[in-house]
């Protein structure tokens, strides 16, 4: 994957691609989470949120590298 | 050896006391301080870490966004982006535009704030604030633009990735470390009220009727509706309440208005029976009241939670069922020797008793619905949609803000080029801020003090913190140390409500200028040049407030009591179907805009919450005639019931007494002729009953001697002898 990508002849990082990628896998993730009454499970919701939105950053990100 | 374990029980029970109240409110402080400190030192780290040009834009952001709650985070956050984008793209336009020529790039300027300013009049909480950042974005990008047109583009996308990370670190810490959800406190508020106003249905007498009217416990009930709906958008980010949950709420917020304005009707309404009626009618309808109070107060005590609630809303439909029998009881008690008035007179009250009774029930059921889970347990169909808190503003007023934002930038723009000002850009900045900022606070001029003294005192920070600590300090760890004591002062003046605007002077004058950006970079004489630029901007933006005052001013406070009037005109002569609650709504909407929810502090004041409650009182009794009159198929008496209605929208058009004679003359003509054996027997026994209490009551209220339609001048002489003479 190369490291910056032309978007509108603005170069920009495709790490932001995968931020915003991984942004919305998370939604779509904690969507089905909530509507399969995962949640209910949970102690703390959003740092299992935060921390799910992390491993998919990073795979993402790992992947670019 | 007793004695001695009891004086230790004693001293444990007080020592946990103490520890409850400090973890209550000082500990909720501590926290949020700590909260506001890390993300902003989150964010200053990443800007740092990814070399962003200006770190204090993203600490910024987390500075203004930071709010106890979690939920207000995130709401404040969105629309913070969504305005910070609509201003990066609108300065991107105009840079494109006008480069070459200043003049003609702040006049479109001044336009494009001034709409800004009239926007953030016209909504409220966080969409107002979307409108604010749209605004003042334009300066911090727009601006420095015109330096160096060529790099404008690199300007906003450095500016919107500061303010996006600021904005990351500010949900994340406050989401993760100790959140704080607003559906807690929103039920503890719903809690509340309904508590107050169980307490206050219970706490009516003849002794309280007679004496005064508590107008305040009014105003604040028209604030808590618009409170309430601040909390429940924001809530609506949390993500973790249901749908049917929310339609509930506001739903409670819709049934509550109608009932509170129904109880204060009925108040009204037994306050003029105390004075002039007859005795033996009041008696029968507190007699009544009584009944009802009882089925209340015998939960008084008890009801915190929705489940009390419950069985109170199950007392309550048992006790309507036998009500009507007990009204017709108590009807056949009265003395015989009445006269038909006062025998109308019972029937009124009754009327508006039930409607208390009903409505009370529906709110209490409500209430109790939000306790249970499943959504199958309401009885009522919640399948309508409650109408919405729209937006009901003057426009005349919205427009003279949007005139005034406009105005203060050509004042600082005018300075700025005429002086040929170093620091002009610097003062436009804060003076737009400021100008737009607190446009739609309820008192400018006075926030816009306390935002000088904050600004002074964060200069003074700025200065010790730029010039003796920041030369010393090597590495982020030292750097973190020597933003920290000016954060933390910030933070900790924003949690006090009297300190507030301070705290946000001090937050936004600091970390505008605080001295790094990759590396130092801090000059005495610029920052000399920007402390002396900001203090006037604000003082300017100051003046202007003063100048254009729209919220203090009798003036305004008269259009407000015009527009209420109009309210009223317009449900006399607007085509069915019109919802009470819409008029609701409007009403409140107007007076909370022009009163922020204070207190009821003068004699201004207290006019416009009378005008706001005679509103909603004859405009909801005008909206039930006009239904009924629509049903009945009797021609002449609709002509009759239509222009009675177009004289009583006169007399709201141009209060006098000639008018309001002629209003109340006109209802005893329709009064009159609906009473006539050959009308009785044309029309369905229910309409004719609700016409008849109806206008009735409007007949009362207009005659009543203490109503702000009575005009102070007149001579209650000449409307005593009208009222015998129906």
């Amino acid at each position: 994957m190369p490291l910056e990508v032309a978007f509108l002849d603005a170069l920009i990082p495709s790490l932001l691609i995968a931020f915003m990628v991984s942004v919305l896998l998370s939604w779509l993730i904690d969507w089905l989470f909530f509507s399969i009454k995962l949640y209910q499970h949970i102690w703390y919701r959003s740092l299992f949120r935060f921390a799910l939105f992390i491993c998919i950053f990073s795979l993402l990100g790992l992947s670019i590298y | 050896m007793k004695l001695g374990q009891f004086r230790k029980t004693r001293s444990l029970a007080i020592i946990r006391l103490s520890l409850r109240e400090w973890l209550r409110d000082d500990a909720l402080t501590i926290v949020y301080v700590t909260k506001v400190l890390i993300a902003c030192l989150l964010a200053m780290w990443i800007s740092l870490r990814f070399e962003l040009d200006q770190p204090k834009t993203a600490m910024l952001t987390v500075a203004i966004v930071m709010q106890f709650r979690t939920g207000m985070v995130f709401a404040k956050s969105y629309y913070r982006l969504v305005g910070s984008i609509i201003g990066i793209v609108v300065s991107f336009v105009l840079v494109a535009l006008f480069a070459q020529e200043r003049v003609l790039f702040l006049a479109s300027m001044a336009i494009w704030i001034g709409f800004c300013t009239a926007g953030s009049m016209m909504f409220r909480n966080h969409q107002s604030y979307a409108f604010v950042l749209a605004g003042y974005t334009i300066c911090i990008v727009g601006l420095p633009a015109t330096i160096s047109p060529e790099l404008t583009f690199s300007i906003g996308v450095t500016r919107i990735s500061e303010i996006i990370i600021g904005l990351i670190s500010a949900s994340l810490i406050s989401d993760l470390i100790f959140p704080q959800r607003v559906g807690e406190v929103m039920k503890a508020k719903i809690r509340k009220r309904f508590t107050d106003f169980l307490d206050m249905l219970n706490g009516m007498s003849i002794e309280k009727v007679s004496s005064f009217s508590p107008k305040s416990a009014t105003l604040r009930i028209v604030s808590d509706v618009f409170e309430l709906e601040t909390f429940h958008a924001s809530s609506g980010m949390e993500n973790d309440a249901s749908r049917t949950y929310r339609l509930r709420l506001s739903m409670l917020n819709a049934e509550f208005m109608a009932v509170s304005t129904s109880f204060h009707t009925l108040e009204q309404l037994l306050r003029r029976q105390n004075s002039y009626g007859n005795p033996f009618v009041i008696m029968a309808l507190f007699n009544l009241y009584q009944l009802f109070q009882d089925v209340t107060a015998f939960y008084n005590c008890s009801v915190r939670g929705e489940v009390e609630a419950k069985l109170l809303a199950d007392q309550l439909k048992y006790f309507r069922t036998s009500f009507q029998q007990k009204i017709d009881l108590m009807r056949k008690q009265l003395p015989i020797n009445l006269v038909t008035n006062e025998r109308l007179d019972y029937e009124t009250g009754v009327e508006l008793l039930k409607r208390v009774v009903d409505e009370f029930y529906v709110y209490t059921l409500t209430y109790a619905s939000l306790g249970s889970k499943s959504s199958g347990a309401t009885q009522h169909s919640i399948a309508d949609q409650p109408p919405r808190l729209g937006m009901h503003f003057d426009s005349l007023s919205v427009a003279l803000a949007g005139i005034r934002g406009g105005l203060s930038l050509i004042a600082m723009a005018c300075l700025w080029i005429f002086a040929d000002w170093r620091s002009g850009i610097e003062a436009i900045t804060i003076g737009i801020i400021t100008s737009t900022l607190f446009a739609s606070s309820p008192n400018p001029r006075k926030t816009v003090n306390q935002f000088i003294i904050g600004a002074i005192l964060g200069s003074i920070l700025v200065y010790i913190c730029n010039f003796e600590l920041l030369p010393k300090a090597q590495g982020f760890l030292m750097l973190s140390i020597a933003v920290t004591p000016a954060i933390v002062i910030a933070a900790w003046l924003t949690t006090r409500p009297s300190y507030s605007t301070i705290g946000s002077g001090v937050f936004i004058i600091f970390l505008m200028h605080i001295g790094f950006n990759s590396i130092y970079s801090a000059n005495p004489i610029t920052f000399m040049n920007d402390a002396v630029a900001d203090l006037l901007a604000i003082g300017t933006s100051g003046i202007l407030y003063a100048l254009i005052d729209l919220t203090n001013s009798s003036w305004s406070r008269k259009r407000v009591s015009k527009k209420l009037r109009e309210l009223v005109i317009s449900t006399c002569k607007e085509g069915l179907p019109q919802h009470p609650s819409l008029l609701e709504t409007r009403a409140r909407d107007l007076v909370q805009r022009m009163n922020g929810g204070h207190r009821v502090s003068n004699s201004q004041d207290k006019e416009m919450v009378d005008w706001l409650l005679s509103t909603l009182e004859i405009g909801r009794a005008v909206i039930e005639i006009r239904e009924q009159s629509d049903e009945i198929n009797d021609s002449d008496t609709k002509h009759q019931i239509s222009e009675c209605l177009d004289q009583i929208a006169n007399l709201y058009m141009s209060p006098s007494i000639q008018n309001q004679i002629i209003a109340i003359n006109s209802i005893n003509l329709v009064v009159t002729s609906l009473e006539t054996v050959e009308v009785l027997t044309k029309l369905p026994q229910c309409n004719h009953h609700q016409l008849l209490t109806m206008l009735h009551f409007i007949r009362c209220a207009l005659l009543d001697k203490d109503s702000v339609l009575s005009l102070p001048n007149q001579s209650d002489e000449r409307i005593g002898k009208y009222n015998y003479a129906s």
